[in-house]
């Protein structure tokens, strides 16, 4: 596995697509008691289900996602993530908290500005693709064109061009059912990009393909994020997927999220057991950047050895520190920020403090 | 007569065979349930004493309901309601029949063939175009051109009517859960009820003549319609809706767009069952005024003409076979990959249609030439006689087809109907009830006995125990033959690779058609209306148990293989027991459609509640038919509930 470095930053902090704050979704006979009641909401599972009949999928979420950036929801099966990024469009209307939308208010918004906000702000790509059976290719693509009165001929056009794009080229007239579960994923991607939303929302859309094919949407993903810089929400079960893409990684269970920070973040300083159990398995080389394994330099360390920039990983330290047998130096811009030697990365991949690393990071 | 009810205290020492069986029918219940019957029964007897329903208990409705008829009668040209409301229904359904047979007849028979071949080409492919073009031809051959013509036209109206009812009402049921709970009972209970119980009210109001039997059509053939079409609003994938509902598509969006394609199988489905139906709904309804193939047949048979009747029937069971075939294999075609310049297709198709009628009628020959047509009735009526001469009786050792009749009245018929006349009438109710519970729910059990109580209040106990006499032997012999049919298809690869296609053709055959060869075979009376039913409900019996017996999971199967059990102990011990639900369905799917034709049998001589109606109808006594019209209806719900498993399953059922 390799880590895409694309970690770019988003440009700017504060402005943030989606503001979710305090938001609870119950399933079940009256279920605004259940946020209402803190002696309710603090029950486990079974218990709530025992005295209230109700099942709480989200349970006092807040998070932000921020222009342009990859919001990673990962947790496991029942965790409450479908919930969740459904409960974003009113999909499932949430029981109580708020959600905003660049500031405007979602759940307050009658049905027609709803509308409005699912075909063009927000759209979705479903794990089991969801797709009209009795239309073409080309046509599911422009069913979102349609559904928003765009013309016959321009809708398809455009839905020809985003065929195009996510390399479905000669299938326009195939029927879903004639394509792979890879091909039709495509097909779910190209609908929810034709509308050209704010934020796509993805639920899971690969769980249900294999994993080669898994690797090549994932990259497609990427790259699409690179080449056109929108905001994503993107479920997943899998720790690896989330690693990859994800500028920020929101890890939920039982409804909660417990933990929420990059994939730096999570893997090197996991918030709890759970989360420590959680990532026990990952190769911490390839997600950690050298940032963690770093210590000031030493007066002469300053020009000798391979020089790295601040988001290199760890692996790639390894590599140049074991190629040259020298310690490697972090630069950026030209400024030596620290230095990496051995004790530092074998601190790091054993999973171990490293007394030297942390102080400049 | 307890002996039906026992089942469950069948003594261990029984065959495993015996017990294998019984077993299957024994819910854990039975046992309290016969032992209640039987002190009920003892009871009953101390207190309330024998014999058939009390005259006390009867509340004559002829009274009134031939007061509402000449009411009706009297105001049917006066009176507003008819006036400005079913005035111009009858007139609408008069108009539209007339200008359809019209088109057809300018169509010629040129245009005729043409258009159905043509159609039939687009939707299902080459082979049942020439199937079409063949039947059709077949229909002008023997001389039915213009009944034909007259059939087709009454019945393109009756289902263009009766999708359009039937899709908005399943449109509604679809969509608001409400309209479901309430409409799925009535639908689920008009489809058990026989064809023959629609025809009463509708001449109540409309009198005999082409708008109630097309409006008797309509509301036959609507509730499958109905059914299919909530089905498959309800049944649509929940992933697809939620995907158009995240593109924020409207309400009218998210059914036109979505829910109506998504359920185009169950449409069309619909459709196809609605057409089956309004064939074998036209075709009865010539007893109130249709005319076409019906009305033929029907005329024939009452005059014991055989060969007449069949030169009629033909044409009806190749429309049955060509329209099923059709529509089937364009629902096939549905799945399949999109058909591309499906528009020039059907251009095509126009374009030769017209070229075809033009050149007929440039050539002025539109109605079938008369030198074209082959009279089968003489040579027909001749075998016929020939077969009474031969067949009927003295045939050494096997005896004759009508000795076979007459002793099947003697020795089953007969003793059958006068036991259950003898029976004290709360002896009847009891077991009625009981078998319900043992089989179905308290539910079925109350509206079973409650049904059969309203047909002795309606003061025709006699005969409906007649009817059931009919029915019940009918469907002993079904069930006999039956399940051994559809366990040995099922466990016989070949035969049930045989008998798909013979099942096929007699599952979509209309009712009516059945009676021609009992009358040619045994003459008329009871036991040719028992020979009809047996052969109109054993398929659907076949294939029913077929299904369940395949259907058993073959890990339980293999479990008893490897713990050495024989074929027999595999069939007795796991197979049948396993598929009781499927036989159950079975049981229940035989007695509705055994009543059915036992009804029908009333137009060949089976009597009872049958002729009640065939001669209130005929005689223009409304109230004699309607009473045995409502105990038709009655009865029908009685066996349907005393037979409904607690779970209906909606397996292949047919047409009913
Ligand atoms: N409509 C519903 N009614 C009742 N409970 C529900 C409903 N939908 C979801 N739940 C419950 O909410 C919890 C969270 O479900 P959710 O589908 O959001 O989980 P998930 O994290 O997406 O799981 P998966 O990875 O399996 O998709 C589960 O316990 C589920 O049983
Ligand atoms: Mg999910």
């Amino acid at each position: 596995m390799t880590t895409t470095p694309h970690t770019a930053p988003p440009r700017d902090a504060t402005e943030s697509v989606f503001s979710v704050r305090d938001l609870w979704k119950v399933f079940g006979p009256k279920a605004e008691r259940v946020p209402a009641d803190p002696e309710l909401g603090a029950l486990g599972a079974t218990e709530l289900r025992e005295r209230t009949g109700c099942t709480a999928a989200v349970r006092d979420v807040s998070f932000d996602v921020r222009k342009g950036e990859v919001f990673v929801v990962m947790g496991l099966s029942g965790s409450g993530k479908s919930t969740l990024v459904r409960c974003l469009t009113r999909l499932i209307e949430p029981t109580s908290g708020t959600i905003a939308i660049d500031g405007e208010d979602v759940l307050s918004m009658d049905s027609g500005r709803l509308r409005e906000l699912r075909r063009h702000r927000a759209a979705m790509v479903f794990q089991h693709f969801g797709l009209l059976p009795h239309r073409t290719v080309l046509d599911n693509v422009a069913y979102g064109l349609e559904i928003q009165g765009v013309g016959r001929g321009e809708r398809r056009e455009r839905a020809a061009e985003f065929v195009t794009k996510v390399g479905l080229d000669g299938m326009e007239h195939r029927r879903p059912s004639q394509l792979s579960g890879g091909q039709r994923q495509r097909v779910g991607l190209a609908r929810a990009l034709a509308v050209d939303p704010e934020v796509l929302l993805f639920d899971e859309p690969f769980s249900a393909l294999d994993p080669l094919i898994r690797r090549d949407m994932q990259e497609e993903v990427v790259r699409l994020h690179r080449e056109e810089g929108r905001t994503m929400v993107f479920i997943t079960h899998d720790l690896n997927e989330a690693l990859k893409l994800g500028d920020r990684i929101a890890l939920m269970r039982d409804g909660r999220v417990v933990q929420l920070g990059t994939p730096e973040e999570i893997v090197g300083e996991p918030a709890d057991e759970y989360v420590r159990d959680f990532v026990r398995d990952v190769p911490r080389e390839q997600v950690l950047t050298v940032r963690s394994a770093m210590r000031p330099a030493l007066a002469g360390e300053y020009e000798a050895g391979p020089a790295l920039a601040p988001t290199a990983t760890v692996h790639e330290a390894i590599e140049a520190v074991a190629r040259t047998g020298a310690n490697a130096r972090i630069v950026e811009d030209g400024r030596c920020l620290g230095v990496v030697d051995h004790a530092g990365l074998l601190g790091v991949v054993a999973g171990v403090p490293v007394t030297t690393g942390r102080a400049v990071a | 007569m307890t002996a039906t009810v026992t089942p469950a205290s069948a003594r261990p020492s029984s065959p495993a065979a015996a017990r294998g069986v019984l077993r299957v029918f024994a819910g854990h219940r039975g046992r309290l349930l016969c032992a209640g019957t039987a002190v009920a029964l003892v009871l009953g007897a101390v207190f309330l004493g024998g014999g058939g329903w009390p005259a006390s208990l009867v509340a004559d409705p002829s009274g009134p309901l031939d007061r509402a008829g000449d009411w009706i009668v009297d105001n049917r040209d006066g009176h507003p309601l008819f006036l400005y409301f079913l005035g111009h229904i009858s007139n609408a359904v008069v108009v539209s029949v007339r200008a359809v047979y019209l088109a057809l007849l300018a169509l010629g028979w040129a245009g005729v063939t043409a258009a159905a071949g043509l159609v039939a080409w687009r939707v299902a492919g080459v082979r049942l175009a020439l199937t079409s073009v063949a039947a059709i031809a077949v229909c002008g051959l023997l001389g039915m051109w213009v009944p034909t013509l007259q059939t087709l036209a009454l019945m393109v109206v009756a289902v263009a009517a009766s999708v359009l009812l039937g899709g908005l009402l399943g449109l509604t049921a679809g969509l608001s859960d409400r309209m479901g709970r309430i409409l799925r009972p009535v639908l689920d209970t008009m489809q058990v009820l026989p064809a023959f119980a629609y025809l009463l009210p509708v001449v109540l109001v409309f009198g005999i003549g082409v708008p109630a039997a097309v409006l008797a059509t309509v509301v036959y053939a609507a509730p499958p319609m109905a059914r299919l079409t909530a089905l498959g609003l309800r049944g649509a994938d929940a992933g697809v809706m939620e995907a158009v509902a995240s593109l924020g598509a409207t309400g009218r969006q998210r059914l036109l767009t979505a829910r109506l394609p998504l359920a185009r199988k169950e449409l069309l489905l619909g459709l196809s069952q609605s057409i089956m139906m309004a064939l074998g709904m036209a075709v009865i309804a010539s007893v109130i005024g249709a005319g076409g193939l019906g009305d033929r047949v029907y005329q024939a048979l009452a005059s014991v003409d055989v060969g007449a009747a069949l030169a009629a029937g033909v044409p009806i069971v190749l429309l049955a076979v060509v329209l099923d075939r059709v529509t089937g294999a364009a629902g096939e075609r549905l799945g399949a990959a999109p058909a591309r310049r499906a528009g020039t297709g059907w251009a095509v198709a126009l374009v030769v249609t017209a070229v075809v009628a033009g050149a007929g009628r440039l050539s002025g020959r539109l109605s079938w030439p008369d030198g074209w047509t082959v009279d089968i009735a003489e040579p027909v009526n001749g075998a016929v006689d020939w077969m009474t001469a031969h067949l009927y009786s003295g045939v050494p050792l096997v005896g004759g087809t009508a000795d076979w009749a007459a002793r099947f009245t003697t020795w089953v018929l007969n003793p059958l109907r006068d036991g259950l006349q003898w029976l004290p009438w709360w002896a009847v109710l009891l077991t009625v009830g009981a078998l319900a519970l043992l089989i179905g729910t308290w539910r079925t059990a109350t509206t079973a006995v409650l049904a059969m109580a309203a047909i002795g209040a309606l003061g025709v106990w006699d005969p409906a125990l007649d009817t059931l006499s009919q029915v019940l032997a009918a469907v002993a012999v079904t069930l006999v033959l039956g399940f051994a049919l559809g366990v040995a298809a099922a466990r016989s690869t070949r035969l049930g690779r045989v008998l798909r296609p013979v099942l096929d053709v007699f599952q979509t055959l209309p009712q009516f058609v059945y009676l021609i060869p009992v009358v040619a075979l045994f003459g008329v009376g009871r036991a040719p209306a028992v020979a009809a039913a047996v052969v109109y409900a054993l398929p659907a019996v076949v294939r029913i148990t077929a299904q369940g017996v395949l259907a058993v999971d073959p890990a339980a199967l293999e479990s008893s293989r490897s713990l050495g059990a024989t074929g027999r102990q595999q069939l007795f011990q796991v197979q049948l027991p396993l598929a009781r639900p499927a036989l159950l369905l079975a049981v229940n799917q035989g007695v509705v459609l055994v009543l059915a034709v036992v009804v029908i049998g009333g137009l060949v001589g089976g009597g009872a509640l049958g002729y009640d109606a065939v001669f209130g109808l005929a005689q223009g006594d409304l109230a004699t038919g309607l009473v045995a019209g409502a105990a038709i209806v009655c009865l029908g719900l009685a066996l349907d509930r005393v037979t409904q498993p607690t779970e209906r399953r909606d397996l292949a059922r047919k047409g009913a």
